[in-house]
């Protein structure tokens, strides 16, 4: 977890980014269940999959 | 941890994980599926599928994590909600379908379709535009699969300024959507955004080689606007003399090597400033090739009253073959200066000079092809 949370921190550090909403998420409602392809090449996968766990979930970019 | 990437070219956002030695599971939303309009976002989701907080960057991360790690969430009352695109391909809709129909069609098939159906892909979401020209994520989403064309096997130039017109018009539709104007921003004018887009590639696989692994293949190289810092200083017609001043090498007017351009102008409030894309092929029809014997692609601008680049000319460096087909391709940056006040299209002119052989045991010749390319008007200052 400390590996993730550091990730997490480099990640919003690198971004310069505004600080805006992203209408489609909201907090206390389900999250919408997309499937999408894994970077990895494998199994297409969406949030979903996760049910069970709690998820930390990043949305960014690497440009 | 899962990451969800904004990233049509997933190799490099592979590469960026091993560089960082992140091995979190991620996808791949090359389309914006997720309608998110800015990133990072952060999101702490229960097990029961619930977002429960947006981590701002200004919270203490650990302090938030802790809590959200030993909280309890009670499951929310059962909701079925339909999935908008699942793994596959979505049946194509019949004649007089809505956008709506049309996009998801178009969405699965480049998601899911492979390269074979990108073309499909495309003529899905034209006639979901068609439908609906005010859909502004139909148009940014048609820019991607027309990149994606570009990328692939037969992709062309044309692609490319497809790939920048559809980004163009969804920017129109909706100025304030980030993520769309970055996708600009990354071809476009190196004034018109904060920071590189992906000049880390350089050290991360320097740093991966000095751990003793491979770096992570990148089959689409970045280049020209995706790597330059801004450029300081820019130059005027009355600077420099070019190569063929007196125009005496004899022209191609295509027969060789064929010329395409695309203009990416500044996204934002400094219109008159642009980045222009020229794309050199040599002509299949006659079997053309490359000399790589001899000195390389160079190009020479001239730009007109009123206009400055950021370089006049450019010479391209030849492969290590004797001879080969490829695309090369020349960027350069077009401002308007103070002296300037007019707000009619302008255009820009120059020449290339290159070696070209024609067919196996055809003649090998020294042409120049002359380049002209249209200006996009100063118009009204774009939204931010």
């Amino acid at each position: 977890m400390r590996l993730a949370l550091l990730s997490l921190l480099t990640l919003s550090t690198m971004s310069h980014m505004p600080i805006l909403a992203a209408s489609a998420l909201r907090v206390n409602e389900p999250f919408p269940d997309l499937t999408l392809p894994s970077l990895d090449g494998g199994k297409p996968l969406s949030i979903s999959d996760f049910r069970g766990k709690k998820v930390v979930l990043h949305v960014f970019a690497s440009w | 941890m899962v990451g969800i990437i904004q990233e049509q070219h997933p190799s490099r956002a592979r590469l960026f994980m091993q560089w960082k030695q992140m091995d979190w599971p991620v996808l791949v939303d090359a389309l914006d599926l997720l309608e998110v309009a800015v990133v990072p976002i952060t999101l702490l989701i229960d097990e029961h599928g619930v977002i429960r907080r947006r981590v701002s960057p200004r919270s203490d991360v650990a302090e938030v994590m802790e809590s959200f790690l030993s909280g309890t969430y009670e499951a929310p009352p059962a909701v079925v909600r339909p999935e908008r695109v699942g793994a596959g391909v979505v049946e194509a809709p019949g004649d007089g379908a809505t956008a709506e129909s049309w996009r998801r069609h178009a969405e699965s098939l480049l998601l899911w379709g492979g390269p074979a159906r990108l073309d499909a892909a495309i003529d899905a979401f034209h006639r979901a535009v068609e439908a609906d020209p005010e859909d502004a994520w139909a148009e940014f989403r048609l820019g991607v699969a027309y990149r994606l064309r570009y990328d692939s096997p037969g992709g062309s130039a044309s692609n490319f300024a497809s790939a920048v017109e559809h980004w163009a018009r969804s920017r129109t539709l909706d100025p304030n959507n980030y993520i769309w104007r970055r996708r600009l921003q990354q071809f476009g004018p190196r004034l018109d955004k904060p920071y590189p887009f992906y000049d880390w590639v350089a050290q991360a696989r320097e740093e991966v080689r000095a751990r003793g692994e491979e770096p992570s293949r990148l089959p689409v190289e970045p280049r020209g606007a995706e790597l330059t810092l801004p450029a300081s200083e820019f130059e005027n017609a009355a600077a420099g003399t070019g190569p063929d001043p007196e125009g005496k090498i004899h022209r191609d007017g295509g027969q060789f090597v064929q010329v395409t351009s695309t203009v990416v102008p500044h996204t934002g409030q400094a219109a008159g400033t642009a980045r222009v894309h020229l794309e050199f092929r040599p002509n299949p029809a006659n079997d053309a090739h490359w000399n790589n014997e001899v000195d390389g692609l160079v190009v020479w601008i001239d730009p007109p009253q009123g206009w400055a680049v950021d370089r006049r000319k450019m010479s391209l460096t030849n492969p290590p073959s004797e001879a080969s087909e490829e695309s090369r391709h020349v960027e350069f940056e077009i401002r308007r200066t103070a002296e300037s006040t007019k707000s009619a299209e302008a255009g820009v002119s120059g020449y290339a000079l290159y070696y070209v052989c024609e067919g196996a045991r055809g003649s090998c010749l020294y042409r120049r092809q002359d380049v002209s390319v249209s200006l996009p008007p100063a118009g009204p200052a774009a939204a931010r």
